[in-house]
């Protein structure tokens, strides 16, 4: 089985983010950059289809700036066979990004094309549903579980309280919430191997994607304001005592109750 | 000589980093416990981390000697204990037979120092002899077509999850004015009969790395179990060492820097006076000082790194780089405890268990002394 699996390179979660400038954007300076979380996800649930059946390939493919070959080289040190970068240095809509996965995915000609649920920059979660769109393939979203069915795959979503078992005969376009195991880390000689690999690049043109599909602007961009300095009460008495004082107080001071 | 690693060198160190970052609450667990977890043990084969400086033709990843000082860094930052352990598996012991090991010896040994399922042990020291190393007692002796080894040996790390020792032993009498004359060094399985592990030592620091006793009682190997040559194991035992002070430097700048970190992510939260205690210059300039030392260990390390992957000599350079960073390590610890007060003083705060494990690295491999010395000769030597 094929798996190709859409990546996004995204701010470290450890990075602590600044409003650029403009305020429409952050400020890029000094960020660390790595796999977006339900992206490294999507890649654990693929190298565990690997794990089990050697023959299974996972290829990885990204639309971003030239940085973002340094996401497809970890995704190759975690263990996927190939990658493919699309080049653009603007800052796309979902929809062309979706159009040109699209391109690779009719080129590459997955079984099975697997996407983080949504990016952890923007949160927005359009690409992996406008791909599928795009490519009127099936779409089932909130997996947490791939497995090989009767009929095709076993798709398990989580769904409140439980989980479903959704059953798809590929192709498919597959979200991923979680894996079940945490994404694994590169190995060492999985980086040496990635070093070796070349990694080809193609641009939107070659896709076939013009950019400019319509698309809501960034307005203003801001932080949470700054809260302001607690304060400490020294309430003396039995309890009841000090839960009618905390009760005033939450009352007539803070005024939230 | 590179200020700054290349790409891959510091790419295999971030990886060590990130893989670390998920060791969380089991440090604590092991070094409650006494003893190294070796499902850790397990996923740093996994990682490949154990096998990155044994060759890729006998396995392994041939990583550079800058690699593995940055990866045994990052690992010391996480876990000193564990640091300790890898730094004599793959350095030392794995280092000795890549270097002087038959084709044989690397197919047979190797690989059980590279996929987890232990760590190797070196042994040197002796309840009497540490610092004069060449004064051992352990003795072996022809036995048919092999040997019988006989002796005690003394604070051997990891020997309770060794999979293998490397043995130093004298093959006939001490030769008056020559004192390493007939060590040879021997590869031992652990699960040979007559090697015997002692109870493990209860000590100040490094709580889960494994300090023990081992005993050979009459231990038969046959000739493939020599390492090099009969009579040559001294110098085995001394390029070994210098290797393993680079990784101590390594680890001892680990140490440090992660006491700087906690000190400082402490002192911005700690507040006395209406104020976090790093805006008073008592916290600052001992945490200035220190960050500025971490740096020199790190450039000391990694030049005798560098000579080393040059193929150039680095005793010297070695031996410099294990002095001046372990005792910056002490310095640094001790620091990082002021800066936390009493709750320095405190097992909650992990800060104490970085001022105790760095204790050790002024000892163990040569103490401070015995690389003042080692420098001091070369110094005398080339004048």
């Amino acid at each position: 089985m094929k798996f190709l699996v859409c990546l996004k390179q995204v701010p470290d979660s450890t990075v602590r983010v600044k409003v650029g400038g403009d305020r429409r954007s952050i400020a890029a300076e000094g960020i660390t950059w790595s796999i977006s979380p339900y992206d490294e996800y999507a890649i654990e649930l693929a190298l565990e289809r690997k794990d089990a059946d050697a023959s299974t390939v996972v290829s990885v493919v990204t639309v971003g700036p030239a940085r973002s070959r340094d996401a497809l080289r970890q995704a190759l040190a975690m263990g996927c066979d190939d990658a493919t970068l699309v080049t653009s240095e603007a800052d796309l809509s979902a929809l062309d990004v979706a159009k040109a996965l699209a391109a690779v995915v009719n080129e590459a000609k997955p079984d099975v094309v697997l996407c983080g649920k949504q990016a952890s920059d923007d949160d927005q979660g359009l690409v992996g549903p406008a791909l599928a769109e795009a490519l009127g393939w099936p779409h089932v979203g909130m997996l947490t579980k791939l497995v090989p069915g009767a009929s095709g795959l076993e798709l398990w979503r989580e769904v409140e309280g439980g989980h479903e078992v959704w059953s798809a005969a590929p192709p498919v376009v597959a979200l991923v919430h979680k894996s079940e195991k945490e994404p694994r880390y590169p190995s060492l000689p999985g980086i040496m191997k990635a070093k070796r690999k070349e990694i080809p690049e193609k641009d939107l043109a070659s896709c076939g994607v013009t950019p400019g599909a319509p698309r809501p602007e960034v307005a203003l961009m801001d932080l949470p304001p700054q809260r302001g300095q607690g304060k400490v009460w020294k309430l003396d008495g039995d309890a009841k005592g000090v839960a009618e004082q905390v009760a005033k107080a939450l009352r007539e001071e803070a005024k939230v109750v | 000589m590179r200020l700054d690693p290349g790409g891959t060198d510091r790419e295999l160190a971030l990886a060590v980093r990130g893989w670390a970052r998920g060791l969380g609450p089991r440090v604590g667990d092991a070094e409650r416990a006494g003893s190294l977890a070796l499902d850790v043990v397990r996923e740093l084969g996994d990682l490949g981390v154990l096998g990155m400086t044994v060759p890729e033709r006998d396995g392994g990843l041939g990583a550079s000697t800058v690699a593995f000082a940055l990866v045994l860094e990052e690992l010391a930052a996480a876990w000193p204990s564990l640091a300790v352990g890898v730094s004599v598996n793959s350095g030392i012991v794995a280092g000795s037979i890549v270097r002087y090991g038959t084709a044989e010896q690397r197919a047979r040994w190797l690989p059980a120092l590279m996929d987890g399922r232990g760590l190797g042990a070196f042994a040197l020291t002796e309840p009497t002899s540490g610092s004069d190393a060449a004064a051992l007692r352990s003795s072996a002796r022809r036995e048919g077509e092999g040997w019988r080894i006989r002796g005690q040996k003394q604070f051997i790390t990891s020997a309770r999850y060794a999979p293998l020792v490397i043995a130093l032993a004298r093959v006939g009498e001490p030769e008056p004015g020559r004192p390493h004359a007939g060590i040879t060094a021997f590869i031992v399985p652990m699960d040979a009969s007559g090697v015997v592990v002692g109870p493990a030592e209860s000590k100040t620091g490094l709580l889960a790395s494994d300090t023990s006793a081992v005993g050979f009682e009459d231990v038969r190997v046959g000739d493939d179990a020599v390492l090099g040559a009969v009579g040559k194991g001294f110098a085995i035992a001394m390029a070994g060492l210098d290797g393993g002070r680079v990784g101590i430097a390594a680890q001892s700048v680990g140490i440090a820097r992660a006491a700087v970190a906690r000190a400082l992510a402490y002192g911005r939260e700690r507040r006395q006076f209406g104020t976090p205690v790093v805006e008073f210059e008592g916290v600052r300039f001992p945490l200035a000082r220190a960050r500025a030392e971490v740096d020199a260990a790190r450039l000391l390390a990694l030049r005798a790194a560098a000579l080393r992957d040059a193929g150039l000599p680095f005793t010297r350079e070695a031996a410099m780089a294990k002095l001046f960073a372990s005792e910056a390590a002490q310095r640094a610890t001790y620091d990082a405890v002021q800066v936390f007060g009493g709750y320095g003083f405190m097992r909650e705060y992990e800060i104490e268990r970085y001022a105790r494990d760095a204790r050790a690295t002024t000892i163990y491999e040569g103490t401070s002394e015995v690389q003042r010395l080692v420098i001091a000769r070369s110094l005398l030597s080339a004048a």
